[in-house]
């Protein structure tokens, strides 16, 4: 290949596009499952670093540091080829989402603790006094009021690891961009394919980054900041 | 792999994966910097009454924002010999994630300059200051202080997204820890070394940012978020 050839590589344009879009499946795919893994451990870690245990706090502290330090590639590589060294084997989908999880657990538990803090504390208070268990006051009484204040971080998040499931392409994982590398190798249409993957991603982070843009204005609305 | 086993191996890989880190601070430190003065001119684009100004800028934002790294990483790396430009793989990397860098700062110092109090600007006219030295003396060094923290965390990202340019064989350290993986067999251990190598490196950057994002809301009534 010398150079550009778009007449040749707009022949194989409906090829590209039927093997990139199967590869945007297992995106998706990722992208979900990476989402609900962060969500709960992000809200359990974030539970813990605002309650009055130090205990707790401390175990959420040492999680959000040390997977908020180590980069993504590192901690999937860690999953996929090392844990498989101790006899832990899993599948590439599932390697990315657990990682996935635990690296946008830390990140999120941080969103959550700060939602959480957001919340008056008489709302606890009041929870006591009506007889409901910290557990109980938690699940009833904060989390659902942190809601507006978490939900924008979290569809920007989603936009983050959306992007970030591109990585998985390194554990071999057939998302869209596993998917491009096969393709670029198989017809040397490297800059027409990576290109189009761009546009691609686009497609999918365009929308959700207008719904966080609205989510902002939206959550704002009605109380004074 | 027994302990002792361990320590021994370690030993030996630790002269080649320190070199290694000391190549990813390089790519970090460059990419950096480029990140910092493209992410200024295209913010100041962003900003101009001139459209062919600051359409581009915002086109360019987007653009860089809605698509992953990865890619972009590749687009360069493979899209530039077809233009006549062949460069090796950290360069190319140092390139790729400056260019990164630059959309997500441009929308640091926005945020930075439109903090600043419409009065200053309006003061800074009626003393007969220039759009240019308004900006230079009475809008950049207020907003500073807002700019800091978001600039620390996007250094402590930027010096992990640095594994990512393993992918097109740049030589850093997730790429020193692959080779040596596949002369060991050992990737637990191998990507265990190089997490805490990771966080060794970042965890006084994050410390650093928290000690700024403390100072910079310190005197102010309202918070930097």
């Amino acid at each position: 290949m010398t150079g550009m050839d778009w007449n040749a590589a707009l022949t194989y344009l409906p090829y590209f596009l039927e093997v990139l879009l199967w590869g945007a499946v297992t995106t998706v795919i990722c992208t979900a499952g990476g989402f609900v893994v962060s969500v709960a451990l992000g809200i359990v870690f974030g539970g813990f670093s605002s309650s009055p245990s130090p205990l707790l706090r401390g175990i959420a502290y040492v999680y959000v540091e040390v997977f908020r330090a180590v980069p993504l590639l590192t901690l999937l590589f860690i999953i996929y080829f090392g844990l498989a060294t101790i006899g832990l084997k899993f599948d590439a989908i599932s390697a990315a989402i657990i990682g996935f999880g635990v690296h946008g657990g830390a990140y999120l538990s941080e969103v959550f603790r700060a939602g959480i803090l957001s919340i008056n504390k008489g709302q606890s208070e009041a929870a006591f006094t009506i007889g409901m268990t910290r557990l109980m006051a938690f699940r009833y009484i904060i989390l659902p009021q942190s809601v507006r204040v978490v939900l924008p971080p979290l569809a920007n998040f989603a936009i983050g690891l959306l992007k970030d499931t591109s990585l998985a392409s390194a554990v071999a994982a057939p998302e869209m961009m596993f998917n491009a590398g096969r393709l670029a190798s198989e017809t040397f249409f490297a800059t027409e394919i990576y290109l189009l993957v761009a546009l691609l991603y686009l497609c999918m982070s365009l929308p959700l980054s207008y719904l966080s843009r609205s989510l902002e204005r939206r959550m704002g609305k009605g109380y004074a900041r | 792999m027994t302990f002792t086993q361990f320590t021994t191996l370690a030993a030996e890989w630790m002269p080649e994966l320190l070199v290694a880190a000391g190549h990813t601070l390089k790519m970090a430190v460059a990419a950096y910097v480029l990140g910092a003065v493209a992410g200024l001119l295209v913010a100041l684009a962003g900003r101009s009454p001139q459209r062919w100004l600051s359409t581009p800028a915002l086109i360019y934002i987007e653009f860089i924002r809605g698509t992953p790294t990865v890619t972009q990483l590749f687009l360069i790396y493979f899209s530039l010999p077809l233009i006549g430009i062949t460069m090796p793989a950290f360069e190319a990397a140092v390139i790729a994630l400056g260019l990164h860098y630059a959309a997500y700062m441009a929308e640091t110092y926005r945020a930075g300059i439109e903090a600043i109090e419409r009065g200053q600007h309006e003061a800074a006219q009626a003393i007969g200051m220039t759009r240019s030295e308004t900006m230079r003396h009475i809008i950049l060094p207020q907003s500073l202080r807002i700019i800091l923290p978001p600039m620390g965390n996007s250094a402590i990202s930027l010096l992990k997204d640095t594994s990512v340019a393993s992918l097109i064989s740049a030589p850093e350290l997730m790429l020193r820890a692959h080779d040596l993986t596949s002369e060991y067999y050992t990737p637990m251990q191998l990507y265990l070394i190089v997490g805490a190598m990771y966080l060794v490196m970042t965890y006084p950057l994050s410390l650093i940012v928290r000690r700024l994002e403390r100072r910079a809301s310190k005197g102010y009534r309202t918070g930097s978020s």
